[in-house]
């Protein structure tokens, strides 16, 4: 063999190499493994949130340190885009966070593979949990045993941009308002906005603020309790469609890609970029926007006028702070817990950034400090809450939603959009949504 | 012209050994010999590369490859479930097809429009202009930004429904829509990012031209044929290396495609999964709905539909690739 170098061999290497190189990417970055721990002296915290959530973390950790000198915080925040992703990966890594802030919605997936500390033993002692409700303790609680300190109350309330309503001359509705009362307005508000407004962000594809409610109006749950099955019949998700698609077609609700936009995006939100004003995201209060200068006003999820309708409303218990069971530091993440539900300066130092306190001591606390939007949003918190105590026909608060939730909540979204977007009809969305549900399920 | 010097290099004959370089050889063997004996430092240097070769590469793949044969959810050991993977991806998971389709769509439109445009612009920029390295540095700048977030955050701005490509379709009194969130459009707009960073292969179609033989072209001239048939005829054939080259790169980029479809659909590979590519569906199976040892599954046949779109195009490459030795 000679020793010349063709231009053909160094192609054919050059592409072999290059080739090898983007292949092996792939591959790689799906590998598993464990990590070391962390090591450091550090107790690790995270939480999710807004800017001003984040602040009102770090002013009341602050103050915890100066107070408790042993402990020294390691904090970590970001927004909820992949919040879990993240937290994921640490755990499968073995650098998991000592202390977070959990998702209700999430805590009995985590809880059941064995990922938290359950923290029964410590209450009463370091864990001050004076004051809670059984039924806020019950959205921390899996299988019998705590998993999580309920920052507040949660509870399912629409948004609405009052003033807007008051510009276009309509009256915010009553609280004892029904889906026919949203239907009407939602109308009404296109109608005298000359069609620039339409009334409320569409409905059709959101469980948690929305159809859940709807299903429970009619004694049905979303997951069984078992969490093996959907806990609702087709008849019900269809009159939900029916009832979405007509909203869309009298524009009482903006079409698809307005929707579409704001999937996981709250800055898109169909009250924040102002094309309606009823919106059933809890969050979109400080997502800024269109709204930042109007009084913004809250209301129940609206009831069934159908004879033998329930209260569907029901309380949860906001955001939780959990302690991860592969950590050294429990007893240090449980102080932290019991600092942010009883102490005074933390309390009001959170104000109404994880829900509306779950004392009465820390409501009162925090009541002359609060901006007129943040009064209304407490009062009507209470009021579903007394409306929903006293309910003598209510169901019990849902069970911690089972693992694959998300992605049966996310398919009901798709499914609701798929129809109006024109690209599958009810029916036919109906029976591949319980298709598949029952496929997340089974997993 | 350095090009000839080269090619007269490379087209030396070998030459037969003569006595004296064959104490030569023999000298160097001696020599070489002497260095491997005490030989173990250079080992030393290359462990770096070693360590990364074994522990980010080789051994993560296999273990993914272990993982794609179980269930393996990152929170709780992996559990062997044999090939329920692979077989509930082609039977029992609509949106694999879903991401399939979004993802050969991708492929199939997005890298001969890229390459077009890569040659046609590196042609433009192939001549002697005064300030020619500017033009240079100005096309290949969006590729510089690469894969990066902030170039897509600035698409899903401009392809928004107030963005800026609506504003400007208005001048001309057409009414928009929103690009990004209507499933007939939303891929089409990653489609066009991807066009848009053709800087990569232009530099290298650049490379190739300016290699290309001049006096090939003053004979055309003179025989005169035009700028149309100098391409076809002796432009492109004697690109087929390098256009070889950038088809098999880019094909495999494509199908990697992850960080516009995550960013411009904000993770959610929507509206109604037409924008879920691949690597995306990959990603949310594995960190987000906590299905590692699927997500590895789905990594292995991307890497094996990877690497059959790689050999069709070596074994076809025989057919069209020109080389001029």
């Amino acid at each position: 063999m000679g020793h010349q170098i063709s231009r053909r061999t160094l192609f054919r290497t050059a592409s072999g190499l290059a080739v090898a190189g983007a292949l092996g990417s792939i591959l790689s970055a799906c590998g598993g493994g464990t990590g070391a721990g962390t090591t450091s002296g550090k107790l690790t915290m995270t939480w999710w949130g807004s800017d001003d959530r984040h602040n009102a973390y770090k002013k009341a950790l602050k103050y915890f340190q100066e107070k408790n000198s042993k402990i020294k915080i390691e904090e970590r925040y970001q927004g909820y885009d992949g919040y879990f992703d993240k937290f994921n990966t640490n755990v499968a890594g073995g650098s998991a966070p000592d202390l977070l802030q959990m998702d209700t919605a999430l805590v009995a997936q985590y809880a059941r593979k064995g990922v938290l500390a359950p923290l029964d033993s410590y209450v009463g002692k370091t864990l001050d949990l004076t004051g809670f409700s059984k039924t806020l303790l019950a959205a921390g609680t899996v299988d019998g045993k705590l998993y999580g300190v309920p920052s507040g109350i949660g509870v399912n309330q629409l948004t609405v941009n009052r003033s807007g309503l008051e510009k276009l001359g309509l009256k915010l509705p009553d609280r004892e308002w029904t889906w026919a009362d949203l239907k009407k307005i939602a109308q009404d508000v296109y109608k005298k906005s000359g069609g620039k407004i339409y009334g409320v962000d569409d409905g059709g594809g959101s469980t948690l603020q929305c159809f859940e409610i709807f299903a429970r109006e009619k004694g049905q749950t979303f997951f069984s309790d078992d969490g093996k099955k959907l806990g609702f019949t087709s008849d019900t998700l269809q009159e939900w469609w029916e009832y979405w698609a007509e909203m869309r077609k009298t524009h009482a609700s903006p079409p698809p890609a307005i929707t579409s936009a704001a999937h996981n995006d709250l800055t898109k939100n169909a009250v924040v970029i102002g094309k309606a004003l009823f919106t059933f995201d809890s969050g979109v209060y400080g997502a800024g926007g269109s709204i930042t200068d109007a009084q913004l006003d809250f209301l129940p999820t609206p009831q069934g006028d159908f004879s033998g309708a329930r209260e569907g409303n029901f309380v949860n218990g906001g955001v939780l702070l959990s302690a991860t069971k592969a950590s050294k530091k429990v007893a240090d993440s449980v102080k932290i817990m019991s600092f942010f539900a009883q102490d005074a300066t933390a309390i009001k130092d959170m104000q109404l950034l994880r829900g509306i306190p779950p004392t009465d001591k820390a409501r009162k606390l925090i009541s002359s400090g609060l901006t007129e939007t943040d009064k209304l949003n407490m009062e009507n918190a209470d009021y579903i809450s007394q409306r929903v105590s006293k309910a003598a026909n209510a169901l019990p608060a849902p069970v911690p939603p089972p693992q694959g939730a998300d992605q049966i909540w996310d398919l009901l979204f798709q499914a609701n959009l798929a129809v109006a977007f024109g690209k599958k009809s009810i029916k036919a969305e109906l029976g591949e949504f319980f298709d598949q549900a029952a496929g997340v399920l089974a997993q | 012209m350095t090009t000839a010097k080269t090619d007269e290099v490379v087209k030396e004959p070998p030459a037969p050994a003569t006595p004296s370089d064959q104490r030569e050889r023999d000298r160097m063997r001696r020599r070489l010999a002497r260095r491997r004996g005490g030989g173990w430092w250079p080992y030393l240097f290359l462990a770096p590369w070693f360590v990364g070769l074994f522990g980010l590469t080789i051994y993560p793949m296999l273990d993914s490859l272990y993982l794609s044969f179980t269930n393996f959810d990152l929170l709780t050991p992996a559990k062997w479930v044999g090939m329920d993977n692979y077989d509930r991806m082609f039977t029992d998971d609509p949106v694999f097809w879903d991401s399939v389709h979004a993802t050969l769509l991708y492929v199939v439109v997005s890298v001969p429009l890229k390459l077009a445009l890569a040659l046609g612009v590196a042609m433009l920029l192939n001549r002697d202009l005064k300030g020619i390295g500017l033009y240079r540095a100005a096309f290949y700048l969006p590729s510089l930004l690469g894969g990066a977030v902030a170039v897509a955050i600035v698409w899903r701005q401009v392809f928004g429904g107030d963005g800026l490509f609506n504003d400007f379709l208005a001048w001309f009194g057409i009414k928009g829509q929103d690009w990004i969130s209507s499933p007939d459009t939303a891929l089409y707009t990653l489609i066009l990012l991807a066009i848009w960073q053709f800087g990569t292969p232009m530099v290298i179609f650049l490379a190739g031209l300016k290699q290309l033989p001049k006096d090939v072209y003053e004979a055309a001239a003179i025989d005169g044929a035009r700028p149309v048939t100098r391409f076809f005829k002796i432009t492109l054939p004697l690109l087929t290396p390098i256009v070889f080259f950038n088809v098999v790169l880019q094909i495999i980029d494509a199908f990697k495609t992850f960080t516009p479809a995550f960013v411009i659909s904000n993770g959610s590979g929507g509206p109604l999964n037409s924008t879920m590519l691949y690597s995306l569906y990959l990603y949310k199976k594995g960190f987000t709905d906590l299905q590692m040892g699927y997500a590895s599954a789905l990594a292995w046949v991307l890497f094996l539909v990877i690497a059959g779109f790689t050999a069709v195009n070596f074994i076809a490459s025989r057919y069209w690739v020109h080389y001029d030795d």
